[in-house]
């Protein structure tokens, strides 16, 4: 028997949710509201509020999401077991009586269950909270991932007394007076081992081949209006229940009595264990790590680097154009899919962002330049304290949202709250190997997906995962697949960069001179000395070191950025430990002397004068100073202002220029008969719409007569006639939010038509005949008339309903 | 943590070379890196494919080489790297070449979903023959080489286990008196054996002719032996007479002018890429005898004929030869896949210590154009401005200043145009030698230039290679081949010999400052800078002002 976790054998058993948990002491309220942190927003009047907000569908659907998989195969197991349950069922369910590790983890999952409140009672009746129950309970729309069906009795409800006691009588028990004694009598038939074996020995060979298909789920099966011979046994005597008119389903009972008495196929009562795959010496994965970490940071500021001039646009949906990341990737030599892991990363630190310009580019922010001063291990540890928490996951990018929109880099819709989360529990499990082991992938995801088990298709927290390791191991918060101490230390709130910082290069002044025109840094090199040589000279290659060329373009570049000669030599000199050689001397020598030679400016206009004391007046005359002259040669001024204005400003000032053509010839001012470049005639354009092809003029009656349907059908009077009056026909109905649902929630398990007015996302009101199939979760699924397919409507939307008249559908 | 490597992201490795452990770094990394630059202080090394699968071959593996850069690295190695290391070595050796006692050659594979890979390249579609069982297939033997070159691009190496002929036996023994193999030279034999076939790589006037020699005495065995031109064809001939036990009789020439088939042979590339009528005739001289040694002279220079026939010889033992793998085409890759891999390889500047070739000190004068020459240079056709600047009278000028200078010296005078090669030979007085020359006037040139009877001879490209003048001391180069970079280190080859003085050897190269020839001189240096000499740069105007 399991430690009673809360009051489980009082004298007096709790009756409710709310009872259990006001006998609770404050620790275990405590541990519940944190285990389920949404109950506290907002906090809770008092323990019946509690209690209800802990039974609504969110709440419960949200904790169950975060059960690990033993503990949800308990509450599965509860859900299909009797309700209350006492103890002893449950544990037969989950072992069968043989599965020892399963019994023997049983209390924790049930503990685990009774923290998070989802289970309730003592151990005699213990139970599961209803909205769990219905979440889990196997029924038609939702399998049970037990693979159970439902039990006799829910699977007989519908069914005529007639038939019940044909069952009752092919299965070989009395006959009853009433369905409810006769489904009892089946019930108790099936839940007996003995008389069940004794039934099933009869049974013809191929009737085993059918059950067997069944027996672990789906339970439902199809059949023919003719089935064949042993599913004709099957259900003349209940083993096997129409569900509805082309399926059967194998009911509870029998599926439990072919399995054992098991809920589940397989349990999983341990957590998968991730053991140490490989040992390396941690110094070595330091070392590794600390290598990629050093990348990583000269990747970082050679990306951000690289869009300080001209950075890429962002696209008007936000993000970053697929061109300019394919440009990022070429620029940092990786794939697409690392170019936009490290985009994402400088920009969740806040090195990058958009300028907010009115043609918004991305650019280095303010704050790219106070990290660039950092030291090295400083500037790791600002990346990796911005990757942990980040929730944005650049293993996104270039995939497709719902709407077939490709994810862009740096775009929006790239926030998956569950990243951090994954993040820190992959590295949780790579701190508790001992130092210098890495794990086996694979097991490291099978112990993620035993924590949380997916309910549904995504494999979102899988591939998160897979990200995590390899973004750590880029990013050197792991080498070689296993926790580095820096990484560790990160992990653990501490500050990495003092583990770290011994790990990188010192950086050095000083570089080393070449004759073959290159120069090496044996190491990162000082702020501005490296800014300085970069402009200087073309990098070349990179890494722990660097090595540099000088081409006459380079050490142009340096001369237009403002360095003289002297200056250049002067650098070289200081910061080289090796004499600069004589080419490279020849070569800024060379490149300076010719650096200006010619020069280049703008001017609007200018002024000859083959006699320049004309010009020499000009210039000296107050009245041209608006005009912007410049005397460039004795018989030449520029001027900035536009010929016209010029010609103008002369005439005033009392000359009398004449205007000169591109070649030199004096122009003869004349008014030229006016052209407009070539034009082609306009296209006439014909009045009125179109004439309509036969599918769209197919497709627009099709849509009247369906309309039509909705507007003059005939409404029957709502049943409780204390509503609204009933709306002229083409009118939208009207009807209260609890009368709606009552309605559709009727014409649902009836199987009839209803009118409804119904507002969609934009605000258009439209009415249509719907059959409802199914309204769960404030929606109505349901077979639209108007539409001729199966829908979904949110019931808020839905503005009134009225029943149709029996002959309408 | 502090050792003389630095392993750069982009695979490259600088070795800093006055290091106390940079001799130990420098033989554990030379496996499998190349020698890409060596200049004074930091040679560059670069890890590629082709290496790495060539340190596979001889035998290394992927944890030696990540052991020799984490050890020797001065700081830690990027993690991806030492992956990727790994994974490009793990690719060789998945499919092996070999003989099948029923089928001949067979390529099979350890990794099926490698061979089903390749087998669906139409590249290798054509190379195959039938499948034998799920792993194997089999090849044409003719396709040997083809299919090795094709599974290189593809990045699935093989290793090839099939093996070589040993061809028609025929004693030949060096003849070692009073004089040995240097050790260089004895490495670089040694190296092309184990490996079986290769590129031996070894400065001009190192002594390559007689590795070759020694590579021939190893097989002992008939050999083809491909030079690129008859003088050099005599001069190998010559050096073979002298240094191993070959008499006369046994070595033939097979050239434009005799068509001598020999247990030795030397052909010329010329003769054999000579075309009639669409088809090459001389080619069946590589099927004429059962050769067990081809060995390629100047292998850089290699003609794309050659190269496709070389494909169908895989079988043969065969050894490259060359101071200067670079070629302007790119076709590096295709020489050692086709050749073999680098078995040996010694920087320039090594061999220059040792005292095997003679120190040289490399000065490039600038010299400036008259003000009418410029204008004529700017105003002169793209495709003449080369011609143009290479060839103005001020070269000439500073170019006697120079000869003058070094008056008694041997004096080789190097360019590129005939009619500005004769307009030198007229003003300094000296015969000259370009393609038109006979080759009987070449030799007695050569020989007068030998014997000191010549002090200055002027030479076209003609010249650039396998030219043996042991006594030039001083080359002079007025043009080139606009940025041939293995021109500019074959013409410097020409003064490397050593002197019997042990002076050293001078080459200028006379360069027009502001124009095109200044860029293609850059260029050209570029070899030699990193080989590690250091050009000195002199402005004409002071040599002429001195002179």
């Amino acid at each position: 028997m399991p430690e009673a976790s809360t009051g489980s054998t009082t004298a007096n058993p709790p009756r409710s949710l709310a009872e259990a948990l006001r006998s609770r002491d404050d620790v275990a309220l405590a541990a519940l509201l944190h285990a389920r942190p949404d109950l506290l927003n907002p906090v809770p009047g008092d323990v019946t509020q509690l209690a209800t907000r802990a039974g609504t569908r969110a709440s419960v659907v949200r904790a169950l999401d975060r059960l690990d998989r033993f503990a949800l195969q308990t509450a599965e197991a509860l859900a299909v077991a009797p309700d209350p349950c006492p103890y002893p069922v449950l544990e037969s369910l989950l072992t069968g009586g043989e599965d020892e590790a399963a019994r023997a983890a049983l209390p924790r999952a049930l503990g685990t269950l009774r923290d998070q409140a989802l289970v309730w009672g003592d151990e005699e009746r213990l139970r599961l909270v209803r909205t769990a129950r219905e979440l889990l309970a196997p029924s038609a729309q939702r399998p049970s991932p037990t693979g159970l069906g439902p039990t006799v009795a829910e699977a007989t409800a519908g069914m005529s007394p007639t038939r019940i006691q044909e069952i009752v009588a092919a299965a070989g028990l009395p006959a009853t007076h009433d369905p409810v004694s006769a489904v009892s009598a089946l019930t108790g038939l099936f839940t007996d081992p003995e008389r069940m074996s004794a039934l099933l020995d009869e049974a013809p060979a191929e009737v085993h081949q059918v059950l067997e298909r069944l027996v672990w789920g789906p339970p439902y099966g199809e059949v023919t209006p003719n089935p064949t011979p042993p599913v004709r046994w099957l259900r003349d005597r209940g083993l096997l229940l129409p569900a509805t008119a082309r399926t059967v389903v194998l009911p509870r009972e029998v599926a439990l009595h072919l399995r054992g008495g098991l809920a589940h196929r397989r349990t999983a009562p341990l957590a998968p264990e991730v053991g140490v795959h490989r040992e390396h010496r941690p110094q070595l994965v330091d070392a590794n790590a600390a290598g990629q970490a050093l990348a990583a940071l000269g990747t970082v500021e050679e990306l951000v680097k690289s869009w300080e001039h001209a950075g890429p646009l962002v696209l008007r949906a936000g993000g970053l154009a697929v061109r300019d990341l394919k440009r990022a990737a070429s620029t940092l030599d990786t794939t697409e899919a690392s170019a936009a892991f490290w985009v994402e990363l400088a920009y969740a630190a806040g090195l990058l962002a958009g300028d907010g310009e009115a043609d918004e580019r991305y650019a280095p922010t303010p704050a790219f330049d106070g990290w660039c001063e950092l030291p090295p291990a400083e500037r790791w540890s600002v990346l990796a304290s911005a990757w942990l928490p980040a929730t944005r996951t650049a293993g996104l990018v270039g995939e497709q949202d719902a709407k077939g929109r490709t994810l862009s880099a740096l775009g929006p819709d790239l926030d998956r709250s569950a990243a951090p989360e994954v993040r820190h529990r992959v590295l949780d499990l790579l701190a508790d190997l001992p130092e210098g082991g890495s794990p086996d992938p694979d097991a490291l995801l099978d112990r993620l997906a035993w924590e949380r088990p997916v309910r549904g298709a995504s494999d979102l927290r899988a591939r998160l995962a897979h990200w995590t390791l390899t973004e750590a191991e880029v990013l050197g918060v792991t080498g070689r697949g296993a926790l580095s101490a820096f990484g560790r230390a990160l992990l653990r709130r501490l500050d990495p960069a003092p583990l770290l910082a011994p790990l990188l290069p010192e950086p050095v002044d000083h570089v080393l001179l070449q004759a073959d025109l290159t120069a090496v840094a044996p190491g990162p090199l000082r702020r501005p000395l490296g800014d300085t040589l970069a402009v200087l000279a073309d990098v070349e290659s990179k890494g722990g070191a660097t090595v540099y060329r000088f081409t006459p373009g380079s050490v142009r570049r340096a001369l237009d950025a403002g360095h003289t000669a002297v200056d250049l030599h002067a650098f070289l000199a200081e910061h080289s430990r090796t004499p600069v050689p004589q080419p490279l001397a020849y070569l800024i020598d060379d490149v300076a002397r010719r650096h200006g030679h010619l020069r280049v400016g703008a001017a609007s206009s200018y002024v000859r004068c083959d006699d320049d004391a004309v010009l020499g007046e000009i210039l000296a005359d107050k009245r041209s100073a608006g005009l912007g002259l410049r005397r460039l040669a004795p018989t030449v001024l520029a001027a900035q202002a536009e010929p016209g204005a010029l010609l103008e400003g002369l005439r005033a000032m009392g000359y009398a220029p004449a205007a000169e053509s591109r070649t030199g010839d004096v122009l003869v001012a004349r008014a030229d008969a006016h052209r407009t470049p070539a034009r082609s005639a306009p296209v006439p354009v014909p009045d009125g719409p179109p004439v309509p092809d036969a599918t769209l003029l197919g497709a627009a009656v099709r849509a009247i007569r369906a309309g039509d349907l909705a507007a003059t059908a005939v409404r029957r009077e709502p049943a409780s006639s204390g509503g609204g009056e009933v709306p002229a026909p083409g009118e939208l109905p009207r009807t209260s939010a609890a009368e709606t649902l009552a309605t559709v929630q009727a014409a649902a398990l009836t199987g009839s038509a209803v009118w409804i007015g119904y507002v969609n996302a934009e605000g258009a009101a439209s009415q249509r005949v719907i059959a409802p199939v199914r309204v769960e979760g404030g929606f109505v699924t349901g077979y639209d008339h108007t539409a001729d397919e199966v829908r979904t409507y949110a019931l808020h939307r839905i503005t009134g309903v009225a029943e149709l008249a029996e002959d309408q559908v | 943590m502090n050792g003389p490597l630095i392993v750069q992201s982009d695979k490259t490795l600088l070795l800093e070379v006055d290091h106390e452990l940079a001799g130990a770094a420098r033989r554990a990394i030379a496996p499998f890196a190349e020698l890409e630059r060596a200049p004074e202080h930091i040679h560059t090394y670069r890890i590629t494919p082709l290496g790495l699968w060539n340190a596979r071959a001889a035998g290394h593996d992927a944890e030696q080489v990540v052991d020799a850069l984490v050890e020797f690295s001065r700081y830690p190695v990027p993690h991806a790297l030492l992956v990727d290391v790994a994974e490009t070595m793990a690719r060789y050796g998945r499919l092996t070449l070999s003989k099948h006692p029923v089928h001949g050659l067979v390529l099979t594979s350890t990794d099926r979903p490698v061979l089903e890979e390749i087998l669906r390249s139409k590249r290798i579609t054509p190379l195959v023959g039938a499948r034998i069982d799920a792993d194997t297939v089999a090849v044409h033997p003719s396709e040997r080489g083809q299919i090795k070159q094709t599974l290189l691009k593809l990045g699935w190496p093989a290793e090839d286990l099939a093996g070589y002929v040993d061809g028609e036996a025929h004693a030949i023994d060096l003849v070692e008196d009073g004089w040995a193999l240097r050790p260089y030279q004895q490495q670089a034999v040694e190296g092309f054996w184990h490996g079986g076939s290769g590129v031996v790589v070894l400065p001009c006037g190192a002594g390559k002719t007689l590795v070759g020699a020694g590579a021939m005495a190893q097989a002992k065995a008939t050999t083809l032996i491909l030079v690129t031109n008859t003088v050099s064809a005599r001069q190998w001939k010559h050096e073979l007479i002298k240094r191993t036990s070959l008499t006369e009789e046994e070595i033939g020439e097979y050239s434009g002018t005799r068509k001598e088939i020999r247990p030795v042979t030397i052909a010329t590339y010329q003769v054999l890429t000579t075309k009639r009528k669409g088809v090459y005739p001389h080619l069946e001289l590589f099927d004429s005898r059962d050769w067990g040694l081809i060995l390629y002279d100047e292998v850089h220079l290699l003609p794309a004929p050659v190269f496709k026939f070389t494909a169908d010889l895989q079988a043969r033992r065969r050894l490259g030869l060359t101071a200067t793998l670079v070629r302007e085409d790119g076709r590096e890759s295709d020489v050692f896949s086709l050749i073999g891999p680098k078995r040996f390889d010694a920087p320039w500047k090594e061999i220059e210590a040792q005292g095997y070739i003679a120190p040289a000190d490399c000065v490039e004068v600038r010299v400036n154009l008259t003000e009418s020459e410029r204008l004529a240079y700017a105003t002169a056709e793209t495709e003449e401005k080369y011609r143009f600047c290479a060839t103005t009278a001020t070269k000439r000028k500073v170019t006697e200043a120079l000869v003058r200078k070094h008056q008694g010296e041997q004096t080789l005078v190097i360019g590129q145009y005939i009619d500005q090669l004769d307009e030198l030979g007229e003003h300094l007085d000296a015969p000259v030698i370009k393609g038109e020359t006979s080759n009987a006037q070449r030799e007695k040139l050569f020989d007068a230039f030998r014997e000191g009877e010549i002090s200055v001879l002027v030479v076209s490209k003609v010249a650039n290679f396998s030219i043996d003048l042991p006594e030039a001391t001083v080359a002079i180069q007025v043009s080139g081949t606009f940025g041939s970079r293995q021109e500019e280190a074959q013409r410097l080859g020409r003064v490397l010999r050593p002197k019997a003085d042990g002076h050293e050897a001078r080459f200028y190269s006379v360069v027009a400052r502001d124009t095109i020839d200044q860029d293609f001189a850059a260029h050209r240096q570029r070899f030699l800078a990193e080989q590690g000499y250091a050009y000195r740069i002199m402005d004409a105007d002071e040599l002429l002002a001195s002179d």
